[in-house]
């Protein structure tokens, strides 16, 4: 039921591996090693920031009690997408089949909220035993008028990535397209893959708001059900996390003509090639001159300090492990304060991420396939490294080791993006490298005589 | 430095005008409902019909407390020395039980899975688990590997006793490796049903076919049981019975691999239950549960069905609590209770009539695993403060029966609601109902908390928000002072934060 569909995802004509024998950027999990998220888990985490939507997971309780409201993804207002909706499934659901209870729990939570949408997660359970939440979600939509959207990505059907991907066809299909602004403006625009971690992206909207560019809809940070729904009114789309949801700009572009380039907002240099890239991609002087005039601005607030943390941080060398984009997105950031990356993880970037990779850190890039904790830290030795970069699983490993750490995933609380987070990233590595708390660890005990 | 520029952070940006007008702007797109209908929406949430519309939910849970089976069934392999927990079932589950443990005991946490994928959900999941088992003792190197199930391998009906079997016989690993097993689907009860099915697995595992010994072994088994203080109570119990010098085994002692020290050296493995031990627990004197939630259904069979032996619970808390748990232990062991824990007992109390006005006669609410509700509640009830709403989210009809009545008849719980199988967002319609002082529970009642300004007392799993409390005993009359602190320190916060100018005095 499942393998026809996704043999047509893995077939992404804008990435460049398919058109190898092997998928290499879409690769298998090895049995009993320490793995990584599912594809449930990539879906969930790409949409649930849609804020103001209702996002019910049909399966038992692990996946939804697991994961709820555990991601940094902020929210400028509506709080729905923190509250966990799920059917719970049962023993007797499992023989029986779930589609009747939930049926009534999509209608329970129209009744009870309201809300603009319904999204509909499928779990591994549910799509085995072969619930069939899209005829079902017509059902509701037909009685209700409530939008509801079902995303099939069941967690064994492989890894994060491919959830994001299935994530990407889900609104394709059933959400942009259907809504029209409401007011013209002459420069349009999305992002795709921006989540606003930590409320990153907060550093990033007020400078296309002076720039004069109208964000119509970021995908998914900070979204709302609507925006995403007038996406296709945008005249251009940025890609901000990896490749992951490339599916979306890609058919945006077919069927909208809507250009798309790829960028990052982590780093100074980065910043300002994403904004100017934006403006010059209209063709208006005025507004590059303008937003000439907002990088300058805005990169002069941070300058003095940030010369002061480089000079500190000059020829420090980094291990960066962390999946998909952020494994060359924050390779430049690190190298741009003077720093080395001395590896950095692959074990979820696509082909063409690690090929950034090599284009950043040179042909001989050591990237990190095995990431179980014994592994990096034998690294972080080996290559004599200053600071590990990495998720919220080997914090603690990290500290076992006695050595440095910075969060760079979705737990963290500290915004990146934009030049005052490229500051705020100056100032965590400056601090992880020099705490005293890590330098009285490494001091020998006092000998005792 | 005076020149340094403050970088708002997402608290504070909103402040500013430049956010304001951002957000303004995107209202538009937004498309949502006025700020009034939003406002009139919120007050009908709050309302009474809304309490009724609220309950009357039959299919939908929202805001569940509670985690799946392997959750629990990994915490006890982790507790058993050298021990490799290993999930048989999609990789994405794993992931989410490390990144669980990691956020509430601030630690590394190790455990696989054998990544089962699509072809797994259609030829069943033997290869994986080959393979799997295979690769995991390669490259961990563990003494043992502990094996439970997700909800993939038991909805296609893997056999683990068999794919164990096979796995053995086809040499992908030796025939004399010790793989305890236990079948943990998510869709039957939840991380206790796993902590007791994974430990009862241990034990059926070590000791079957093993004749008892004619004498028994002097020691009285503990098991800890699905505890989010496992770290700080498990210490403590062992501390105690030091002191009392009785036998004892813990069973699934993971005090320490939760708790390794930052000394350069990364452990996969640290401390728990020997081999050794846990194959002579059917020797022992007795068996006594920490949390009978954790055990209570095929552990108890276990001990007392196969073992044949004596198996009670008893959680040592409060001060009730922790006597019980001490008289048995001396009925048991036939050692003296010392003089110095009659110390503690006595300091305990003394903390206790300290605090006693600022607790005596508040009313609160809480919510968790049931062994831990239940054992508060009576701990609160010593200080005098009367529970209004129990909630239990993995609480069975016939618990909420018998607890129920057991309040009924008690001076300060009499009036208490007891809700099985209720959710978080029921909670919420309950506190607005009737207001609390306080509320006890984990990380997640901070949303309610939050919203209708009550203070959360954070005792519960997990508890991703603050620090350092797993260190902390909840067991013991330790326990009864930490609970204490936790609680009434929390309350004279919250006195002082809303305290006017002339109230906001130096001593409370």
């Amino acid at each position: 039921m499942f393998l026809p569909k996704h043999a047509e995802i893995f077939e992404e004509p804008s990435c460049d591996h398919n058109a190898k024998k092997e998928k290499a950027g879409c690769p298998k999990p090895t049995p009993g090693k320490v793995g990584g998220g599912c594809t449930f888990d990539g879906a969930f985490s790409s949409l649930v920031p849609i804020a103001d939507a209702a996002h019910i997971v049909h399966g038992p309780i692990g996946c939804s009690g697991n994961a709820w409201n555990n991601r940094g993804a902020q929210s400028s207002g509506d709080k729905l997408y923190r509250q966990a909706f799920t059917t719970r499934f049962l023993n007797n659901d499992v023989v029986f089949g779930g589609e009747k209870k939930l049926y009534k729990a999509v209608r329970e939570i129209i009744e009870e909220y309201n809300p603009p949408a319904v999204f509909i997660y499928q779990t591994c359970v549910t799509a085995m035993i072969g619930d069939d939440i899209t005829a079902l979600a017509k059902v509701v939509e037909q009685k209700t008028g409530v939008p509801v959207i079902t995303v099939e990505a069941p967690g064994f059907t492989g890894n994060k990535n491919l959830g994001n991907r299935l994530s990407g066809e889900a609104i394709l299909k059933k959400v942009i397209g259907t809504q029209e602004p409401k007011t013209q403006h002459p420069y349009n625009i999305n992002l795709i893959g921006e989540f606003n971690i930590a409320g990153e992206f907060w550093y990033v909207a007020p400078l296309l708001d002076q720039m004069g560019v109208r964000l119509i809809c970021s995908l998914s940070g900070d979204a709302r059900f609507h925006q995403v729904a007038m996406m296709h009114r945008a005249q251009l789309n940025m890609m901000v996390c990896s490749r992951a949801l490339l599916n979306v700009a890609r058919s945006l572009e077919k069927d909208y003509q809507i250009p798309w380039f790829e960028g990052s907002f982590y780093g100074a240099k980065n910043t300002t090639q994403a904004l100017m890239t934006i403006a010059e991609h209209f063709g208006e002087p005025a507004l590059v001159e303008k937003t000439k005039q907002v990088i300058a601005d805005e990169y002069g607030l941070i300058e003095a300090e940030l010369e002061q943390i480089k000079a500190r941080l000059k020829g420090k060398r980094a291990l960066l492990y962390t999946g998909g984009v952020k494994s060359w997105s924050l390779v430049g950031a690190i190298q741009e304060l003077g720093m080395e990356v001395v590896a950095t993880g692959a074990k979820k970037s696509t082909e063409e991420d690690k090929q950034r990779i090599r284009e950043l850190m040179g042909e001989d890039a050591t990237m990190i396939e095995d990431g179980s904790a014994k592994a990096l830290l034998d690294l972080y030795h080996d290559r004599d490294a200053h600071v590990l970069m990495a998720g919220g699983r080997n914090q603690y490993t990290a500290v076992k080791g006695k050595i440095p750490f910075v969060h760079v995933n979705q737990e963290r609380h500290t915004a990146f993006a934009g030049y005052q987070g490229f500051l705020n990233l100056a100032r965590q590595l400056d601090k992880a490298i020099n705490s005293p708390a890590f330098a009285l660890a490494k001091a020998p005990f006092p000998a005792v005589s | 430095m005076s020149d340094e520029l403050i970088v708002k952070d997402h608290n504070q940006v909103f402040e500013e005008e430049v956010f304001q007008k951002t957000f303004a702007d995107k209202k538009e797109f937004e498309c949502g409902a006025s700020e009034e209908v939003v406002a009139q929406q919120l007050e009908f949430s709050k309302s009474a019909e809304y309490k009724e519309l609220n309950f009357g939910r039959k299919f939908l849970k929202i805001n569940p407390a509670k985690a799946c089976q392997p959750l629990g069934a990994i915490l006890a392999a982790s507790g058993f020395d050298g021990c490799l927990p290993y999930v048989h079932g999609s990789q994405g589950c794993t992931a989410y039980f490390r990144s669980h443990f990691n956020r509430h005991f601030k630690e590394p946490f190790s455990a696989v899975s054998d990544s089962m994928t699509e072809d797994a959900a259609v030829f069943g999941g033997h290869k994986n688990m080959y393979e799997g088992l295979k690769n995991a003792m390669t490259i961990y190197k563990p003494k043992m590997i502990a094996v439970c199930t997700t909800c993939m391998a038991e909805v296609i009906g893997d056999d683990l006793n068999a794919f164990i079997g096979n796995a053995k016989d086809e040499g992908y690993i030796p025939n004399e490796f010790p793989v305890p097993f236990a079948h943990t689907p998510s869709f039957v009860g939840s991380h206790v049903t796993g902590y007791d099915q994974m430990m009862r697995g241990f034990l059926f595992y070590f000791t079957k076919g093993k004749p008892k010994a004619a004498t028994n072994n002097g020691k009285v088994n503990i098991i800890p049981g699905f505890d989010g203080y496992t770290v700080g109570n498990t210490r403590e119990i062992k501390r105690m019975l030091d002191m009392m010098g009785a036998g004892y085994t813990i069973l699934g002692d993971n005090s320490d691999i939760l708790d390794t020290p930052m000394d350069g050296t990364y452990r996969m493995y640290d401390g728990g239950t020997t081999i050794e031990e846990v194959s002579d627990a059917h020797n022992a004197i007795a068996t006594i549960s920490l949390l009978g939630d954790s055990t209570s259904k095929v552990t108890k069979a276990c001990v007392e069905a196969d073992w044949e032996a004596q198996y009670m619970d008893i959680t040592p808390l409060g001060v009730d609590g922790t006597d019980a748990f001490l008289m048995k232990m001396s009925e048991l062991t036939g050692k003296e209770v010392p003089e110095s824990l009659s110390i503690e007992r006595g300091r305990a109390l003394d903390a206790m009539a300290d605090s006693n006005l600022y607790l005596h006669g508040k009313k609160f609410s809480i919510f968790g695993d049931t062994s831990y509700v239940e054992a508060l509640v009576d701990f609160y009830m010593e200080l005098g403060a009367e529970p209004l709403h129990i909630v239990c989210t993995n609480g069975t009809k016939r618990w909420g029966k018998q607890l129920r009545k057991k309040l009924a008849a008690t001076e300060f719980g009499k009036d208490a609601q007891v809700h099985d199988g209720a959710d978080l967002w029921h909670l919420r319609s309950l506190m607005y109902e009737t207001k609390p002082d306080f509320l006890v529970g984990s990380t997640y009642g901070k949303q309610i908390c939050t919203e209708m300004d009550v203070p959360l007392v954070r005792i519960g799993f997990p508890i991703f928000d603050r620090h350092h409390l797993h260190r902390y005993p909840t067991f013991g009359y330790q326990g009864v002072i930490n609970i204490l602190q936790w609680t009434v320190n929390t309350l004279l916060d919250d006195l002082d934060r809303k305290a006017s100018d002339f109230n906001n005095d130096f001593v409370r």
